[in-house]
């Protein structure tokens, strides 16, 4: 009964991250109808950018003092005297990397924002009006190109990137069961579930969110209100390019920054078949179920078991709902 | 205020769908444009609302004036900006909208127009049925109330000129009647001009003070609608009055019918 507990926490810890990457890939297909296979590859340059601002420029020979590692006269002086892996020890060293996290989390928004941008206005809008299956081809090419690209302009190497909160040990008791957690998964976990929430409202209930569903549902005629269709798609690409950097940030710190992290894309377009590619709250339900799955795999039957048992879930639940748990069939006039 | 130039349009750079088709709607007028199916006259309407585009349809020759601008290069949601709002055939409501969504949507025609803001009480005042149901689903109300929602869609973007393609499609008399009071109502309070098609001539000339009629991309007739009303084509072309074998003696008979259909629905 104990470890089911910490396994479960553990899978839910994940499957917020899977939230947070799938959110992307559904903004971007509601709005503009494109499965965005290169979603991953996103979220990849948005680990690159944040590994280019939090480490690679510090460790330029102009970068301030500050910027490389921020000890004011406190944290030194806190810092003497406390014990190898104290639960503050941990808080502080963070804190010296904190301008490194602040200025890597922002480069990363900004860079991939553009990155989003420029894919949006080369790419995608010229070819709007034609069949949204070229669009969609055009994704697939894409990955070609940003995996070739990353790896020509940062190299193919794994690297490590300093973890956005501190990495505290988090020990504490559910039900009679010890539950041990890292404050980074816990606080990884807390942005990517505020982030989807914060998305969803924003679609749901502000007229920003009302030109993103008139959009998704018929083109021609929310062009017909006055909403400038072209802009909501470029809102919604640069929304996905925005939480891709979150995301890419939050799984560079977890695994280390490599050009493989682009195949977390395809494992989460999985997900998001099985909640309903339109759907912001079945895929939400999606990607916590195969998180916990994943965890329980690999649980009671080893690491090699995680990464196939819950894909096979997914495969069952589009066999018996084509739709997704959640996807929307179209309203039926009663 | 409208006014549209000898145009031609082609679908796909093959289907020619208007032959030199020109037309003019004068401010504060209503303006009917009649015809039977496939004579071209929704495709006359996104040519001017600059809808044509999405649907792989070009205006190749004429030129398309609103307020005196040339709108070739307008951007349809510019368009509405501008003040020429588009209801479109078959409603075209978000379904999967609410009520009131649906009317939030419409709202983004008045940014960037200072001084304009959404009067969505107006819109409930005029159809009391939505404000009951303005946090229902769209896909749900009938087929009148939708077609009242593709109306107050349009009366929140403050038009200064309002398309209209066959707002009487698939409702009973009664609503159709409704429908067109409210058109006059629009026209008379507002000063709202408007251009609608119909295939129903007998209701467009309820309202209408000017009237076309096409056929096959080509305007084949125009003029004021008590002198189409009393033409014999039109009557019995449009109108159902006359014709071989089953001749009816006088408008009685065909007002009469009417009402009878009015009643049964």
């Amino acid at each position: 009964m104990g470890q089911i507990l910490q396994f479960g926490i553990n899978g839910l810890m994940s499957g917020a991250i899977y939230a947070l990457i799938a959110v992307g890939i559904v903004s971007v297909f509601k709005a503009t109808k494109v499965v965005n296979f290169a979603h991953g590859y996103l979220i990849m340059f948005g680990a690159y950018f944040y590994f280019t601002f939090a480490v690679l420029l510090p460790g330029m020979s102009w970068a301030p003092a500050w910027y490389v590692s921020w000890e004011p006269a406190w944290l030194v002086e806190m810092k003497e005297g406390l014990p190898m892996f104290s639960p503050l020890g941990a808080v502080l060293d963070w804190l010296t990397n904190l301008p490194r996290v602040i200025i890597g989390l922002i480069g990363a928004l900004a860079a991939n924002a553009v990155v989003g941008l420029i894919i949006e206005r080369v790419l995608m809008r010229p070819l709007m009006g034609q069949s949204v299956f070229a669009m969609i081809m055009v994704t697939v090419g894409l990955i070609s190109v940003m995996s070739g690209g990353a790896q020509l302009i940062w190299t193919a190497d794994a690297n490590y990137v300093p973890s956005l909160a501190p990495n505290t040990p988090i020990r504490f008791t559910l039900f009679d069961t010890q539950i041990f957690l890292f404050g980074t998964d816990l606080v990884n976990a807390v942005i990517a579930v505020l982030l989807f929430g914060a998305i969803v409202a924003m679609v749901q209930f502000t007229k920003g969110g009302v030109a993103i569903r008139a959009t998704a549902e018929d083109q021609s005629t929310a062009y017909s209100m006055g909403i400038s269709v072209p802009r909501v798609f470029a809102r919604a690409w640069v929304l996905a390019s925005l939480t891709g950097a979150i995301a890419g940030a939050i799984l560079a710190t977890r695994n280390g920054v490599s050009p493989s992290l682009g195949l977390f894309g395809f494992s989460v377009l999985a997900i998001v078949l099985m909640g309903g590619l339109d759907s912001y709250v079945g895929v939400f339900i999606a990607a916590l179920v195969v998180g916990v799955l994943e965890a329980m795999t690999q649980w009671k039957f080893g690491g090699d078991w995680a990464g196939i048992v819950p894909y096979v879930a997914v495969l069952l639940v589009i066999l018996v709902r084509p739709h997704g748990l959640f996807g929307q069939k179209e309203v039926e006039r009663i | 205020m409208l006014s549209i130039e000898n145009i031609e349009v082609t679908y796909h750079h093959t289907v020619q769908a208007l032959r030199g088709l020109s037309l003019e709607v004068p401010k504060g007028r209503i303006v009917t444009l009649l015809g039977t199916n496939g004579a071209g006259k929704t495709t006359t309407l996104k040519a001017a609302s600059n809808l044509l585009r999405l649907e792989n349809g070009e205006v190749g020759e004429g030129r398309i004036r609103f307020k005196g601008e040339d709108t070739r290069h307008i951007a349809p949601d510019m368009l509405v900006k501008k003040g020429l709002f588009h209801v479109r055939e078959g409603r075209r409501i978000f379904a999967e909208m609410t009520v009131e969504d649906n009317l939030i949507a419409a709202s983004y025609a008045l940014d960037g127009r200072p001084g304009l803001k959404a009067d969505f009480d107006k819109v409930y005042d005029f159809f009391p049925q939505l404000r009951e149901r303005r946090k229902q689903i769209a896909g749900y109300l009938s087929g009148g109330e939708q077609q009242m929602l593709a109306f107050g869609r349009a009366m929140i973007a403050q038009p200064e000129m309002i398309l209209m393609d066959e707002p009487s499609l698939g409702l009973a008399p009664k609503v159709v009647e409704e429908i067109f009071e409210t058109i006059r109502r629009l026209n008379a309070e507002d000063g709202t001009t408007m251009l609608v098609v119909e295939q129903n001539a007998g209701v467009a000339f309820s309202v209408a003070d000017y009237g076309y009629i096409m056929e096959s991309g080509q305007i084949v007739m125009e003029g004021d609608v008590p002198t189409l009303r009393n033409d014999p084509d039109i009557q019995s072309f449009y109108l159902g009055v006359g014709g071989e074998g089953n001749v009816r003696q006088s408008f009685r008979d065909v007002k009469h019918y009417k009402r009878r259909k009015r009643w049964l629905s």
